[in-house]
């Protein structure tokens, strides 16, 4: 009985809480996509709930590699929605905050809100929707804006260059301002550590090019909880070959991409959190609960004899059970799969059918093996051709 | 006795914590439990009758002395807002609502770029006889075409946010560019962020 009672007492600190799903990241990056789609779609009905806006997104960028865009579209859209809604039950902040808070509904940082916007808006724009586009870059310049850190905010590049770019291709107003931001969000980065130059061409010049390239390179940071505790969320940089692309349209080089979000600078700006505090919190009195329980415990059993060290055995044991039932440890659960850059090429080229050919070099400037894509590419008469190619392997003929 | 009542109150937390699902129909008028923000099913509703009872009201739709019917297209949706919308449906919702409105008085056309087709190719396999009817009808030229914009201002500090929505719709007269009619539909809400995702 008693065996159960304590089982039973340690199943509150561990249920429900939901761990980082064990996306095949390896797999994606080899370019079997059906797979790992097949992954996410498993997840999505068989999963945690909680992690569902993961699992969409990481679903989405497969669909898109496969060429299913209106399904990436559904993807990234459902997982916006999660992602996007501010309101929160009481039940799941108090579950939360007593709690394990990875038993909260993963809605992402500010730099993965960022991202979901970045693919949902190539989607609409594929869709031939360039107003739903800059809607979702809108969305995703305000989910940026959400940092912790005040200094940081709503210093995404990209999102405001490709909000400008969609104002001018329904007809908006506003893109001049977009741009502006652009220019600002840019500075701002490089100044502060991130990747880039600060005389970026795309940026200087935003609206040349009818051939734009949309190249997210590398691979995202990673997310992981750090302490004593467990209590910190910190981010490690993961290793990948590729750091740029070089492309040719027609044999005829297209020049080298510029980045436009450093998604490591941006995951590594978030500014502490209210939950920080809580785990912090949270961290100290586990800390403090555990050694004085202890202290207490080896008190009492010293001096068994008398009721003082019964009741300090009996204080010391209750302050151990509840050191171990606090869950400090921080919520890792993070979207895997992210790009560690999203670069972009730009070009004017003449209307007609052309021959793509995009290379992703090494740190030494050296192509990648396996790597390159050549497809065949439609520049309309009128209009703009725009392009998503990560650095990932093409998708098999047939997958 | 005490190690039974504690077993028991886990047991129950545990229960309660890991509680069951629901799946329930719902009117589509009811608010919007799952998120608050953004055009709710209760919008695009309210907003379609009451712009096609509006239309009608003002007569500009309304046909001629001598029974000459109008007739009008709906050419698109702008979304500017900072909310991915599905246009389509809030433009089927108002011309089902209008076509209800007028009951069959007032001509709809339809110009998505399938009805051309459709109709092309129709008029083609009745040209080479594949199919019977008459080929001498042409197609209705509009008198009006009806036009939606949505936009938004959206406020954010800290931990809280706000979103005005302005959904506006317009009736231009195709002879004369006159703006016959327009009328708006005006939505804003507030959310607070919580602090387990601050």
């Amino acid at each position: 009985m008693r065996s159960a009672l304590l089982l039973l007492l340690a199943l509150p600190a561990a249920g429900c809480a939901i761990s980082q799903p064990d996306v095949p990241v390896g797999t994606y990056l080899g370019g079997d996509y059906a797979a790992v789609r097949e992954f996410a779609e498993k997840q999505q009905t068989d999963g945690a709930v909680e992690n569902l806006a993961i699992v969409l997104n990481v679903k989405g960028q497969c669909q898109l590699a496969l060429g299913e865009h209106d399904a990436a579209r559904r993807s990234f859209e459902s997982a916006a929605q999660i992602m996007g809604t501010w309101a929160t039950s009481g039940n799941e902040a108090t579950a939360a905050i007593v709690g394990s808070e990875s038993s909260k509904t993963y809605k992402g940082d500010p730099y993965e809100k960022a991202m979901n916007a970045f693919y949902l808006s190539y989607c609409y724009l594929l869709k031939g929707e360039p107003d739903n586009a800059r809607a979702a870059l809108k969305r995703g310049i305000l989910m940026d804006a959400e940092v912790a850190d005040e200094k940081y905010q709503a210093d995404n590049a990209l999102l405001f260059w490709m909000a400008g770019r969609m104002s001018r291709l329904f007809g908006a107003s506003g893109a001049e301002d977009f741009f502006k931001e652009a220019q600002t969000a840019n500075t701002f980065a490089i100044d502060h550590g991130s990747r880039g130059a600060k005389n970026n061409p795309i940026l200087t010049d935003p609206e040349k090019g009818n051939f734009v390239l949309l190249l997210p390179i590398g691979l995202g940071p990673e997310k992981f909880a750090d302490g004593r505790e467990k209590e910190l969320a910190r981010f490690r940089n993961q290793s990948h070959p590729a750091v740029r692309a070089v492309a040719k349209l027609g044999g005829k080089s297209l020049g080298k991409s510029w980045i436009l979000n450093d998604v490591e600078y941006q995951a590594s700006t978030l500014g502490g959190t209210a939950m920080e505090g809580i785990r912090k919190g949270k961290a100290v009195f586990k800390t403090s609960a555990r050694i004085s329980g202890a202290v207490l415990v080896n008190k009492g059993l010293n001096n068994l004899d008398s009721d003082a060290g019964q009741a300090q055995a009996i204080a010391g044991g209750a302050l151990l059970i509840f050191s171990a039932l606090t869950a400090t440890s921080a919520d890792a659960r993070h979207w895997p799969t992210l790009p560690s850059t999203v670069q972009a090429l730009v070009a004017d080229v003449p209307p007609g059918e052309h021959d793509l050919v995009v290379d992703f070099l090494d740190g030494n400037g050296r192509p990648i093996r396996g790597l390159q894509h050549t497809m065949r590419v439609t520049v309309p008469e009128s209009g703009e051709a725009w392009f998503l190619v990560p650095s990932l392997p093409a998708a098999a003929a047939g997958s | 006795m005490l190690i039974r009542s504690v077993t028991v109150g886990l047991l129950g937390l545990l229960l309660t914590a890991c509680g069951s699902t629901r799946d329930t129909r719902v009117s589509a008028d009811a608010a919007d439990s799952v998120t608050g923000t953004g055009l709710q099913s209760v919008d695009i509703r309210t907003m379609a009758s009451q712009m096609a009872a509006d239309i009608k009201e003002w007569g500009v739709l309304a046909p001629t002395s001598d029974g000459k019917q109008a007739s009008f297209f709906i050419y698109e949706m702008k979304n500017e807002s900072s909310d991915t919308i599905n246009k389509t449906i809030i433009l089927t919702k108002l011309r089902t609502e209008l076509f209800k409105a007028f009951r069959g008085r007032v001509d709809i056309l339809d110009r998505s770029p399938s009805a051309t087709d459709l109709t092309n190719a129709e008029q083609r396999m009745k040209q080479r006889g594949e199919v019977t009817g008459a080929n001498n009808k042409k197609v209705f030229g509009s008198d009006f075409v009806l036009k939606g914009v949505m936009q938004s201002r959206d406020r954010q500090a800290g931990a809280l946010k706000s979103s005005y929505i302005l959904v506006t719709f317009e009736l231009t007269d195709l002879a004369t560019q006159k703006m016959v009619w327009t009328n708006d539909y005006e939505m804003k809400t507030e959310s607070e962020k919580s602090v387990i995702n601050r």
